[in-house]
């Protein structure tokens, strides 16, 4: 039997508008959720999706990659990986399940909201894929954790996490609620599929997976590899709205809608994925620092990509460019040091060699950032392991909801930018982070971050026990040094 | 409590943010000039057979291939094309092209796909 290729009729059956007989088109489709924008029906109907997949298709395709996912884990259970893993990249884990697990799984809903309410019948077609790759992602990243529970309570974190109002989970949520689940088809289709999933989604699920296959963990690596496969297809939806959109003079609209999902991305990314590649994983598996990942997959990958379709470089581009040698120190620092804020164990990543590997990695490290861990070292190794600890509040940047950070030591730079809004004073980490408020200061002006929660009396009794207690956190699942500070030995040996 | 927080509110309104990444900014930015496209495939032996048909598939380019152990990039200046019969002489075995989508983690570029080949291109060069 001769079948006909599929580009001989897809376009045909996948064409599924219909003009309504009972319903005004407004009423089947109404803006605030489909995003037209004022385009007339006809021109989104010439969406033109690249990355095209049938049912059939799609059905026998993800059995095989979860047949694969699953049969690598199944097959690794026996060899004990876990038992003997660098305490590091345990944390690594437990970071990338919680912050992410149930974003994949929302963003099913996100899909959905593009599936039902986008005008044009491509981009509907492919997030019905869209929505059951998500549904996926959700399953086999909390069903991988799943296995190691019986371990300690913190892999439990991987469906908790994001149902806390730990500070970290705070971030990520406001993030992911901004991005995907408040947003119209078409915001959905810019923000979400292609600004996030073009880009950033490749720096933790194939950079991530680099260092996974260099520290021996090829199930993790496996995993969220296989889970990239879906995300290279689904996030080709944005690329064909982001044509339509400039073709039809919204260009503006379409490159402030990459601009706010770009910077608030790499802002999370500068807290989960930066401190996780150049101070979790151990030196040995370091494939990439962070810089040079992001160098490759975001600047000679992704901003190359947006280029190409016709936008420009964001606004912010030197900021940006400046911040990665930057950013993510001043994260690492910080999470280290309000370590029982977190559901992993932070590795403290500064043994002399480590040292040696970031000052390669960033010309300066031990000027700066050194500085301030060699005053947690004296301290430590002075005995006053009390020092090392969080006695005050850092300011949190009322975007990105994470602290304001910049370099300290002889680099000295570190600076709030502020905003009076309404009355109230809103703190900000960098201009980029003030500007995504201030052009749609409606969508964040009521939102509390913890300190705003802190300050408002919501944190009850008003001291660290109290903040531990509201973000979630039990003895057992509070962070403290990943390797219970045997690396301060290099330290000990090195004064004796 | 808070004594410390008046430390952070250092630096006045308005002046630019600056620090030693200064000059390393411009050589970041270098990054950004090129024109690479191509398939990022997760290791094994779709992403062996995809090498060597993108040596086949197109003649007279240079074809880098960076192994990452748990991926290989492959690409090339412009435009890179894999067909469906160069893969499954390749593999060895019958292949047809939506299969690449189980190893087919990433691409540089945009993508074009068909029952016939894929390609991986740029519209525009820096």
């Amino acid at each position: 039997m001769t079948l006909l290729k599929r580009e001989d009729w897809y376009d045909l059956t996948r064409a599924t508008n219909w003009t309504p007989k009972y319903v005004s088109e407004d009423e089947l489709f109404p803006e605030e959720m489909s995003g037209a924008r004022g385009i007339p029906m006809e021109k989104w109907e010439t969406y033109d999706e690249p990355y095209k997949v049938t049912y059939p298709e799609y059905v026998s395709t993800q059995r095989e990659k979860d047949a694969g996912a699953y049969s690598v884990k199944a097959a690794l259970e026996r060899s004990r990986f876990l038992d003997n893993a660098d305490p590091g990249w345990i944390s690594t884990m437990q970071a990338h399940y919680g912050a992410i697990a149930l974003a994949e799984y929302a963003a099913s809903t996100a899909e959905a909201r593009m599936c039902r309410f986008s005008k044009a019948p491509g981009n509907r077609n492919m997030a019905t894929f869209g929505m059951l790759d998500e549904v996926r992602h959700g399953q086999a990243q909390l069903y991988f954790p799943h296995s190691y529970t019986r371990r300690n309570r913190q892999w439990d974190w991987a469906h908790k996490a994001l149902h806390t109002n730990e500070w970290g989970a705070i971030a990520a949520r406001h993030f992911f609620d901004d991005m995907m689940m408040t947003r119209d088809a078409i915001g959905v289709s810019i923000m979400l599929t292609f600004a996030f999933e073009t880009g950033f989604t490749n720096m933790q699920f194939l950079g991530l997976a680099a260092d996974a296959a260099e520290v021996g963990d090829h199930t993790f690596a496996s995993l969220i590899s296989s889970i990239q496969t879906d995300e290279s297809r689904h996030a080709q939806q944005g690329g064909p709205a982001l044509k339509i959109l400039i073709e039809n003079g919204k260009k503006k609209d379409a490159q402030q809608m990459v601009d706010v999902a770009f910077w608030r991305a790499w802002k999370l990314f500068s807290v989960l994925t930066g401190p996780i590649m150049d101070y979790y994983t151990p030196l040995e598996g370091r494939k990439l620092s962070f810089k040079e990942f992001m160098l490759e997959w975001i600047v000679a990958q992704f901003e190359r990509q947006i280029l190409d379709l016709g936008l420009d470089r964001p606004w912010y581009w030197d900021e940006f460019m400046r911040a990665l040698d930057e950013t993510h120190h001043g994260m690492h620092l910080g999470v280290w040091y309000w370590r029982p804020t977190v559901w992993w164990n932070p590795s403290a990543g500064v043994t002399p060699e480590e040292r040696d590997w970031l000052e390669e990695k960033y010309p300066g490290w031990n000027d700066t950032w050194g500085q301030c861990w060699d005053v947690i070292i004296d301290n430590l190794k002075n005995g006053k392991p009390e020092l090392t600890g969080p006695e005050t509040l850092p300011v949190v940047c009322n975007m990105s909801n994470i602290p304001i950070v910049g370099t300290p030591g002889n680099g000295w730079n570190v600076k709030d930018y502020q905003l009076e809004h309404e009355g109230r004073l809103y703190h900000f980490g960098s201009e980029p982070d003030r500007w995504c408020f201030q052009v749609d200061p409606e969508r964040y002006k009521g939102h509390l971050n913890f300190i705003d929660r802190f300050l408002a009396g919501h944190v009850q009794p008003p001291d660290l026990m109290g903040g531990l207690k509201y973000m979630g956190l039990a003895p057992g699942e509070m962070g403290d040094d990943a390797h219970n500070y045997e690396w301060m030995s290099k330290y000990a040996k090195a004064a004796s | 409590m808070f004594s410390r927080l008046k430390q952070w509110f250092s630096g006045t309104e308005n002046s630019k943010r600056e620090g030693k990444g200064s000059a390393m900014a411009t050589q970041n930015d270098d990054r950004l000039k090129n024109n690479k496209v191509g398939p990022v495939l997760r290791s094994g032996d779709m992403a062996d057979a995809a090498v060597d048909a993108a040596e086949i598939d197109n003649p007279g380019k240079e074809i880098s291939v960076e192994d990452m152990r748990a991926y290989l990039r492959i690409s090339t200046d412009g435009e890179l094309i894999l067909k469906r019969e160069t893969m499954e002489e390749c593999l060895g075995r019958p292949f047809e092209m939506k299969e690449l989508e189980v190893d087919l983690s990433s691409f540089a570029g945009q993508i074009d796909i068909n029952t016939d080949r894929a390609r991986f291109y740029l519209n525009t060069a820096l």
